[in-house]
């Protein structure tokens, strides 16, 4: 009944919304409609505040931007959400918590609206759809930055004769962007060296590690566990819902193998001591890293001289992927006017904007456009061609994780398990098998997937 | 001679280990203000570096890009009011408690306990409630609800109430009955009695009081965090805006947490008159 | 006390106006707003967890559901990772505690024998407190770093080894006591130090011309003289501890894997993460349970000390 009545008035608000858009320019300050957007804190907040006027140009609405701690906006927004209070229109979703709010009835589908918006849906990277927009059948909301990883390296090491030389003694054959975990391995061993060793044929003043991992108590630790995971062709959950206990372990005792040439900060941080690390010369590579980062990893190229730095798939061309979903609550009071602004941040216009301010866009147009790719934007949007192979690689890819209307509640829970493993106190097997336990506690039972 | 000596000694000795102390406290605090006058590429380098050309330019970022003054403004009525109200209230109960024993023990051993239940107990029940006071007009009329200041005033006080409260007893009883036996005596009331010989006399413990109702309830962050969203946020969630994507901006947090110490600094001296007058104490007795 | 002075009841009254109201209303007048405040908001909450406590409730599952009985309190004291997390509050509440109260009465006597300076000392001391565990929790994560952190600096130029002081599942919860010392032994040293005050003069200007050691006037004169106070920062700081929440979560966030994870961290993740409003709701009972338990034997004395203080004269 409830809902009824929710898609009449619907129905109505977008009736109203075919009236010429120009009469929106001439509104008073008084009638603007307030709609509020929850988002994550310092998210390019100046390319964003630039966004938002754009959209209130075109629209009688006056927008509020809320900025939440990336660690803090899921349970913040889950409150106001149970709540009902509608205190957020738009909220901003990481891919696992899309089926969470879908499935309880916290986000409205936009199936309808974007019924004539076919063009704009189709122009998000249809991999990043998959996993983002959609869940049973329905449309929720635009992706509108991109965090899918990849791998981010010190070219100049991978350049460098004397190393090339020594690589190519110890491990027979040359050194190279690696392709397989085995090759990734290898190199992480190769560069692990102490203070007073040689590096590039320099004297080393500090000591340098072959890799840098985001084993910290974050959830991120998961995200380079996936693409170890998903990788060997196992994933999260099985189609029963069930934790595959063996490939989890097996996926476990290859990321320890990495973690031996990590810095041991790698068990306490997460992607901002990883660029850190980088920026600072301690670490040679990244597994399966954010590839939003390459702006601030670029860095590297003026905080150490002769830096060179560079990005490519991720071994085995799996990597954790993703995006941020912009929806709109179902209790906000202006649903229509959220509609019209998840649409305007997910559009072509807004995305080429927030691509020159160095956000990473999820839309075909804006990542495959030339001027993006021209060498005096590399600083900003050096990794757009690569995401543009990542996402081919990738295309039709599928994680249970995310197709379960636990995920989110998984997700902030699995790094536990992980970590205590990464840092030495659990074994591969037992982590594997905590894991599964967790999950089945939060479950009450195999996890529910739906696709 | 020789006794002179040794206690010269002696301060030494004393002097010498006060610094040490007062280095442990003061060095996590003192690299923290270093960083805020770091420029961003000073700050995660190993080894650390102890020399560099200070800049303010993290302060300009924390006032004027992050708007930081505003929580602070928030913070200090917030922080300000609810440390009157605790004061006042807690220190006619504890008076009450001291003096006429008011529930034989079992009442204050109660408002202690409402102490051990766990704030991330009570944090949803306060979410609905202040939802539902917040839609009424005495809410919006006393700026009572969800993103209003009167929630965590309210919060704060209930919070630091029974602290305060013990904390007052065990300072009032220190004071001699006599000396109000006597003012009741010369014909004032019981409310003047408390408020011109009582509270006066209890001024250090009320100061000491005072002091850490208005420092817990600046630091405060989970209520904050739940029960405000923007208009009503304090420093402690207003920091959260520094945690961003590209990593957590070391220096404008830094600046914006030195900021926010002043405020507090600035009151702790002021109330030292009031926290020294202690040693006072035995010569009105006597 | 002395009791020569004490005028009789009688007199007393006469002194008063007739319209006056009698002590027992009096007294009961001065408790009225603390107590309106704090049965409102701390009854309320408590009814509401005790009502969950008995339900289904995942709220990202629709409201507050059925009534299940005592299904909660089974599985919560079936739940290892909760008993796991008492061990670590119990561990981290004794020793911190323990810690606190040692150095803190120990500073204070420092600074309560300077003979200059001790408005300057005081004001120092304030500064941990000043700054919230938020954010100073940041700046000691930055402190303990191995990468960048100045400790491991300092000790790798004496040649000491260099711990991973949060990410090595041995230490850390040293680590995060050692942060929670800094923050809180100043809180029990200037208590202390405002108790020393506080004391009166003569009994000590007595017992220095009688000759008495430093020893035994710290025995028999300033020790029971201090009690009540000392006690106090000691429940105090008791309950605080066992609540600890904000050094936790901003140091270790309870890792590595669950070594730090405190009774309230766990209650938080259960009740903020994964939203079992009915399993925080249960463990918070059990909680204020055994902390009710626990302080009923231990604030015994101190009651009995502030009733008869307070009914004697």
């Amino acid at each position: 009944m409830k809902s009824m009545l929710k898609k009449g008035l619907l129905a109505a608000a977008l009736m109203a919304s075919t009236a010429p858009a120009a009469m929106a320019q001439e509104c008073a300050d008084a009638d603007r409609v307030p709609i509020t957007w929850s988002t994550i804190a310092g998210f390019y907040t100046d390319a964003m505040a630039e966004l938002v006027s754009g959209f209130e140009a075109g629209h009688c609405v006056k927008v509020n931007v809320v900025n939440i701690d990336n660690s803090q906006l899921y349970n913040k927004q889950v409150i106001e959400m149970v709540g009902q209070t509608g205190a957020y229109d738009v909220v901003t979703l990481e891919t696992s918590e899309k089926a969470e709010f879908a499935e309880n009835g916290f986000i409205l589908p936009m199936t309808e609206y974007f019924a004539d918006k076919k063009a704009q849906l189709d122009d998000v990277a249809p991999t990043l759809a998959a996993l983002t927009t959609q869940y049973k059948d329905d449309v929720w909301g635009l992706p509108y930055y991109t965090y899918t990883a990849g791998y981010i390296y010190r070219a100049d090491l991978f350049d460098d004769p004397t190393e090339k030389e020594a690589f190519k003694k110890r491990f027979n054959y040359d050194l190279a962007v690696p392709t397989t975990w085995a090759q990734h391995r290898d190199i992480a061993e190769f560069f692990t060296r102490k203070a007073g060793e040689t590096l590039k044929g320099e004297k080393l003043t500090k000591d340098f590690y072959g890799v840098g991992l985001m084993a910290g108590p974050f959830p991120e630790i998961q995200d380079e566990m996936s693409g170890v995971l998903w990788s060997q062709g196992a994933d999260w959950l099985t189609d029963e819902g069930k934790v595959p206990v063996d490939a989890v372990e097996k996926a476990m005792n290859d990321y320890l193998e990495l973690v031996k040439y990590a810095p041991p900060a790698a068990l306490t941080v997460t992607y901002d001591g990883v660029m850190n690390q980088m920026k600072d010369g301690q670490i040679a590579q990244t597994y399966s890293f954010f590839l939003d980062q390459w702006p601030n990893a670029v860095q590297t190229e003026t905080s150490v001289a002769g830096a060179k730095m560079g990005v490519a798939e991720a071994p085995e061309k799996k990597a954790y992927i993703g995006g941020f979903l912009l929806a709109v609550s179902a209790s906000s009071a202006h649903p229509k006017e959220a509609m019209d602004f998840v649409a305007h941040i997910g559009g072509h216009d807004a995305q080429m904007e927030f691509a020159k301010a160095g956000g990473t866009s999820t839309l075909m147009s804006v990542l495959s456009d030339p001027a993006f790719a021209a060498p005096e934007s590399r600083g900003k949007t050096g990794h757009f061609s690569t995401l543009l192979e990542i996402f081919d690689s990738m295309k039709g890819f599928r994680s249970n994780l995310f197709d379960t209307p636990f995920g989110a509640k998984i997700y902030n829970t699995m790094q536990i398990p992980l970590q205590s493993a990464a840092a030495g106190q659990i074994s591969a097997r037992q982590a594997a098998e905590r894991l599964a336990v967790e999950v089945e506690k939060i479950c009450g039972g195999p996890c529910p997937i739906g696709k | 001679m020789l006794q002179r000596e040794s206690s010269f000694a002696k301060e030494a000795l004393r002097y010498g280990l006060i610094v040490l102390v007062l280095g442990f406290i003061v060095f996590p605090i003192a690299w923290m203000i270093i960083t805020s006058f770091k420029p961003a590429d000073a700050i995660m380098v190993s080894p650390p570096r102890f020399l560099f050309t200070p800049t303010l330019e993290n302060y300009v970022h924390a006032i004027y890009d992050k708007n930081f003054l505003f929580y602070i403004k928030n913070t200090l009525f917030i922080s300000v009011a609810s440390t009157i109200i605790v004061v006042v209230t807690g220190s006619l109960a504890a008076y009450s408690f001291a003096r006429y024993n008011v529930g034989d023990g079992h009442l204050l051993f109660f408002i202690l306990s409402t102490k051990m239940f766990p704030a991330i107990a009570v944090i949803l029940p306060y979410f609905l409630i202040f939802r539902e006071v917040g839609k009424t007009g005495i809410g919006s009329f006393l700026g009572i609800g969800l993103d209003r200041p009167g929630a965590l005033i309210i919060s704060y006080t209930v919070f630091n109430l029974p602290f305060a409260i013990w904390l007052l007893v065990s300072f009032f009883q220190d004071i001699p009955r006599e000396l109000e036996h006597s003012a009741r005596l010369d014909g004032l009331s019981r409310l003047k009695v408390l408020a011109k010989v009582v509270c006066p006399l209890a001024a250090p413990g009320i100061a000491v009081t005072g002091v850490f109702t208005l420092i817990f309830s600046w630091n405060e962050f989970l209520f904050a965090y739940i029960l405000t969203r923007k208009a009503a946020s304090t420093v402690t969630v207003g920091v959260e805006s520094f945690f961003t994507l590209q990593g957590i901006l070391w220096g404008p947090v830094a600046a914006a947490a030195t900021i926010s110490v002043l405020p507090m600094l600035v009151f702790v001296l002021a109330m030292q008159r009031y926290m020294v007058r202690g040693l006072t104490f035995g010569a009105v007795r006597g | 006390m002395s009791q020569s002075l004490s005028v009789p009841a009688s007199q007393e009254r006469g002194a008063a106006s007739p319209t006056a109201m009698s002590d027992r209303w009096f007294s009961i007048l001065l408790i009225v707003p603390a107590m309106l405040v704090i049965l409102v908001f701390a009854l309320l909450p408590l009814a509401y967890a005790l009502d969950v406590s008995f339900r289904f409730a995942d709220l990202t599952r629709g409201r507050i559901g059925d009534f299940v009985g005592l299904d909660n309190y089974r599985a919560v004291l079936h739940d290892r990772a909760f008993w796991s997390s008492v061990g670590v509050t119990l561990k981290f509440t004794l020793t911190a505690v323990t810690l606190e109260m040692v150095l803190g009465i120990a500073i204070a006597f420092l600074i309560h024998g300077a003979t200059a300076g001790k408005g300057i000392i005081r004001s120092l001391m304030i500064l941990p407190l000043a700054t919230s565990a938020a954010v100073t929790g940041l700046f000691w994560r930055y402190l303990y770093d191995t990468q960048f952190g100045l400790i491991n600096h300092f000790l790798g130029l004496v040649g000491l080894p260099e711990p991973n002081w949060l990410g090595d599942y041995t230490i850390a919860l040293w680590s995060v006591i050692l942060f929670d010392v800094w923050q809180w032994t100043p809180f029990v040293a200037l208590i202390a130090l405002a108790g020393l005050q506080a004391l009166p003069k003569e009994p000590f200007e007595a017992a220095e011309l009688d000759g008495a050691s430093t020893f035994r006037v710290l025995r028999t004169l300033t020790f029971p003289m201090l009690k009540p106070v000392l006690f106090l920062v000691l429940v105090l700081r008791t309950i605080d501890s066992v609540r600890l929440y904000d050094a936790v979560a901003v140091l270790t966030r309870g890792g590595p894997g669950t070594v730090t994870e405190t009774m309230t961290f766990y209650l938080y993740r259960t009740g903020l993460k994964l939203f079992r409003m009915d399993y925080a709701s249960t463990m918070a009972i059990f909680f204020l349970y055994a902390m009710l338990v626990a302080s009923l034997f231990a604030l015994r004395p101190l009651l009995t000390q502030f009733s008869s203080r307070a009914s004697e004269g």
